[in-house]
């Protein structure tokens, strides 16, 4: 058994070693050491924590442990780059859960002192948890029960809403913005009676009240999470990263523990300011998109006039083999149709003729921020080429050919220039600028936000239909 | 059908309206092509070459017009090509039928159908067949390469061992295609360019091609532009502001390019005969409008005029002609791309389709009857496009003003939410024990360190960012850990699972992580 001293300075090492690891993604070179700094911390913690002062259930732990990770490590390994999304999404859920679970314990382990202490007999040798309860001032007891309180709501919450974000993501669930009749209300009505139970559950009530406050949570989180359209995916799921942050930080409370405090406080605050940086990158208000609904439409969206014009593949080659800057527009439907690596040949190939080729990366480009550069990465294609819209938008005046591979919304004049569409305000890659946009799509279709896309109507707009990757593939031999 | 080119006849005429390339892409229409000896000799076209892309060549024009169906042409016809058309064949070329017309009646009397190559709508589906762009892109930058002969300095800055060279100050007046291809071919010879157009929209074109736009701060903001993307007049007061601003530009610059043409009606007097005597000796004028008048009171049609005080100004009208292998190659493409449209079968018969906006809108004699003017096309030009107000560049006063405000106000704020964070934190530890405010210490300390670090990350690396709050938030395992050696066993196999799936989740995290910022590499 190691002392407290040891467990405590454990503690601060990692923390320190935490917050390393997030401060060190600031860049690429960097972030490979700053992953490493995050196992370690997480290596010291459990390790220490586990062999400190009044710990059992070995026997349970450490198998548990070891069959977690293998589970881990085999979905981490499978995993193909294009499904993370979904399985950042998965992973959520998980904590959550275990919010709920170790909040319930607390309160288990509460009444288990309380009913010793009430039958006033030989204070019995309690244990793990319960011994550091048995300790426990009334007025500290009250502060426990609150603290119980926020950890099973936002676990709950973050539980049923990470899977609902999986199921979107994955496809399993509709992406339209779906609730049922009453819509926020019904939310507001299960709020107040979390609140009204947590009051009850605070002034003595039984156990059945921390049942009964899960199962409103847990349909906050589903109710919530099913209202919010599959275009703002990416800002939910920092969300509830943020939100797992928080339970974490609320157990810590329960547990007495700094070290899941400090810990759940940074990934609390790093998801919120994620979830802000994106509603701004969207032009959105952070409150809308959390309430669902992609706003509401002020009156009719104007008229598009014009055809789309398609193209075929050795018309798009033969503006490549024209042009002397080049930029790629990749979206959600790249990573849909696994188009990356014919991406990054296409790249190549273009770099090798002396051709400038780089990528214009929208804020919101895919279905979670930064999910193109992961996929490019995956494909290969050197970041240093990758920019996003800030350091690219002004640069399309002057491009010869701009490829949009299956994006929509970010590339939407409308946005601009219609003040009625349900996107105005929302900055969008200035594509249209360039001498020649080809647009590779899979049909005439609209894009998440369901609305029309004048860019595809330009005089210099040419449509590019099918698959991704079958298109790329297609052209790739006529490019010389 | 037989379509053919004959020579052009109008003096210093060099382009043809068929080359080599549209004969072969017309052929494939299913039609024949024929072309009068010699008619692309000046375009650098010899008959070899169109022979060897199956034309026929035919010796006489009369000949020519005696065997085509469909005769081709870049100018408008002289009265002795009219004289040649018959009954059904089909004249395809410049017309400017406003301008003409006892041809227009002589043609209809013939019974010829006339397409008027000028009068193609400018409607983004008749792009490919609109000459007068075409022609006028070529003009814009022959006019700076003139400009430059006769100009004896660099375009570009220089310093050299020999000296500094300043670069040279264009000015193009009016930014229709002509004027955008000047600013284009000046700035890319290094020139400083600026540009002046009265339809305040176009300052966007402007500034794309590297130009910098005059903006003239006009109350009664007119907006210069009428339906079709063309100029309309301006109004006296407009018209002496916009003087004024030439005037003051005069002594600074020393190319000046102008283009400025209202449809319809003779060319606007802009760089009248003061500003030209207010430029340097040297420098350089430009009349692309010289053919209807000249925007320049010194400009003479057709001719290389050097003012008193040694400014040369240059009239010539003839500026593609003067480029005739690249204007005869664009030029037969438009025509073709005109062909294209009337043979929609792509079978070798012409339909004179009079439903279609294009065919409608260049058609101007058709079936014994005069169809001019044609009636406005269904489909709108360009939207109407608002004109955006440029901002004034603030004074560094007013900067300082407004910097000064908003650390004001940002102070405020952040006065004032200090100030509620710290009453909440009073109240709260007023009721809360001892121990849960310690713990309250490093909560906070935390967020903020948190919401510090995080800003600073980078947005491609958000994803891996992501991955690893989620493999950190994994920690929630630690809770489990100190509960699992519970008395109880419900609270055992409760925690027991917490672990389980916290272990899952740290795992999967970090790994997930690491596989991503594998990929991450240097070019």
């Amino acid at each position: 058994m190691l002392s407290q001293g040891f467990v405590s300075a454990a503690a601060i090492a990692a923390s320190v070693l935490f917050i390393l690891s997030l401060g060190g993604l600031s860049n690429q070179e960097k972030a490979k050491r700053a992953v490493w700094y995050g196992i370690v911390g997480m290596g010291v913690a459990v390790f220490f924590t586990a062999f400190g002062p009044g710990i059992g259930g070995y026997w349970l732990m450490i198998p548990m442990i070891v069959i977690g990770a293998v589970i881990g490590a085999r979905l981490a390994g499978k995993v193909e780059m294009t499904e993370m999304p979904q399985l950042v999404a998965a992973l959520h859920s998980f904590v959550g859960l275990a919010a709920v679970f170790v909040a319930w314990s607390a309160d288990l382990e509460r009444r288990r002192v309380l009913a010793a202490r009430a039958a006033d007999g030989v204070m019995q040798e309690f244990s793990a948890f319960a011994a550091l309860v048995a300790t426990k001032a009334p007025d500290e007891l009250t502060f426990l029960q609150i603290e119980v309180v926020l950890g099973i709501f936002i676990g709950a919450v973050t539980f049923t809403g990470s899977v609902i974000a999986f199921g979107k993501l994955a496809g399993k669930v509709d992406g339209k913005p779906r609730q049922f009749p009453g819509g926020h209300l019904l939310n507001a009505g299960a709020a107040v009676a979390s609140l009204v139970l947590a009051v009850l559950y605070l002034s003595g009530a039984g156990f059945w009240t921390l049942l009964v406050l899960a199962a409103l949570a847990f349909f906050i989180g589903y109710h919530l999470i099913m209202g919010i359209g599959g275009a703002d995916m990416p800002v939910v799921v920092s969300m509830l990263n943020s939100y797992s942050g928080w339970a974490a930080a609320a157990i810590g409370f329960t547990l007495g523990n700094d070290l899941l405090i400090v810990t759940g406080a940074l990934v609390g605050s790093s998801g919120a300011i994620l979830s802000y940086i994106m509603c701004k990158a969207m032009n959105r208000n952070f409150v809308s998109v959390i309430l669902g609904g992609f706003g509401t439409t002020r009156g009719p969206a104007a008229e598009i006039e014009g055809e789309q014009v398609a193209i075929d593949a050795s018309g798009v080659a033969s503006a490549l083999n024209d042009a002397d800057s080049v930029v790629i527009v990749p979206g959600y439907g790249m990573a849909v149709a696994q188009a990356q690596s014919a991406v990054s040949d296409l790249v190549r190939k273009l770099r090798a003729a002396g051709k400038e080729v780089r990528f214009a990366i929208h804020p919101v480009a895919g279905r979670l921020p930064g999910h193109m550069n992961v996929l490019l990465a995956e494909a290969k294609v050197p970041y240093d080429i990758v920019l996003e819209m800030d350091e690219i938008n002004d640069d399309f005046a002057s491009t010869d050919v701009v490829i949009v591979i299956g994006s929509n919304d970010i590339v939407n004049p409308a946005a601009q220039e219609d003040p009625n569409s349900p996107i105005a305000g929302m900055p969008v890659l200035k594509v249209w600028e360039a001498k020649q946009v080809f647009i590779s799509k899979r049909g005439q279709g609209t894009g998440y936000s369901g609305i029309e896309n004048p860019l595809f109507y330009k005089e210099n707009s040419r449509m590019f239909y099918g698959d991704a990757r079958e298109s790329l593939n297609a052209l790739l031999p006529l490019v010389d | 059908m037989k379509i053919g080119a004959p020579k052009e006849t109008s003096r210093g005429e060099a382009r043809v309206a068929l080359t080599p390339e549209s004969a072969q892409q017309l052929q494939k229409l299913g039609h024949e092509c024929l072309i009068e000896a010699g008619a692309g000799s000046l375009a650098g076209f010899d008959d070899q070459a169109y022979r060897d892309a199956n034309v026929t060549v035919v010796e006489s024009t009369q000949a020519l017009f005696d065997d085509a169906d469909v005769v081709i042409k870049v100018r408008e016809p002289s009265s002795e090509e009219a004289e040649r058309l018959r009954e059904g064949q089909t004249l395809i070329s410049f017309f400017w039928p406003a301008q003409n017309e006892a041809m227009l009646e002589k043609c209809r009397a013939k019974g010829a159908t006339v397409i008027a190559m000028d009068m193609v709508p400018r409607i983004s589906r008749a792009q490919k067949m609109d000459a007068l762009s075409s022609m006028a892109n070529i003009a814009g930058y022959r006019a700076v390469i003139e400009a430059g002969n006769n100009f004896g300095r660099f375009f570009t800055g220089q310093v050299t061992a020999a000296g500094k060279v300043p670069p040279a100050k264009v000015l193009v007046i009016g930014a229709g295609v002509a004027g955008l291809a000047a600013i284009g071919t000046a700035t890319s010879l290094g020139a400083v360019v600026r540009a002046f157009d009265v339809r305040p929209e176009v300052s966007e074109q402007i500034e794309s091609m590297g130009a910098e736009f005059l903006f003239l701060d006009f109350d009664n903001a007119q907006d210069g532009s009428e339906s079709g993307g063309y100029a309309a007049p301006s109004s006296p007061e407009f018209r002496e502001k916009q003087l004024e601003c030439f005037r003051a530009q005069a002594p600074d610059v020393d190319i000046v390019i102008t283009t400025a043409l209202i449809p319809g009606k003779p060319a606007p007097k802009l760089w009248l005969e003061d500003m030209v005597a207010a430029m340097k000796p040297g420098s350089v004028i430009v009349d692309l409008a010289a053919e209807k008048g000249g925007n320049c009171d010194l400009t003479r049609p057709d001719e290389r005029v050097v003012s008193d005080n040694g400014v040369v100004v240059i009239g010539y009208t003839d500026f593609p002609s003067r480029m005739a292998t690249q204007s005869s190659l664009l030029y037969a493409t438009n025509i073709r791309h005109m062909l294209t449209d009337l043979t929609p079968e792509k079978d070798g018969v012409i339909d004179h389709n009079m439903d279609d906006d294009v065919i409608r809108g260049a058609t101007v004699t058709h079936a014994g009857d005069i169809t001019f003017p044609p009636p406005p096309p269904k489909v709108k030009a360009i939207g109407a496009s608002k004109p955006k107000p440029k901002e004034k560049e603030p004074t560094a006063e007013e900067k300082k003003a407004l910097e000064t405000a908003a650390f004001k106000s940002q102070t405020k704020r952040q006065v004032g939410l200090l100030a509620i964070g710290g009453a909440l934190m009073l109240l709260l530890g007023e009721v809360a024990p001892a121990s849960f405010m310690q713990h309250f210490i490093v909560f906070v300390l935390a967020c903020f360190i948190g919401f510090q670090v995080i800003w600073k990350v980078s947005h491609s690396l958000h994803t891996p960012l992501m991955a690893v709050t989620n493999a950190i938030s994994g920690i929630i395992i630690l809770g489990a850990i100190l509960q699992i050696g519970s008395g109880s066993a419900v609270v055992t196999i409760l925690a027991a699972i917490s672990v389980l799936i916290a272990t899952i989740n740290i795992v999967g995290g970090f790994l997930v992580t690491r596989r991503m910022l594998a990929m991450f590499q240097k070019s």
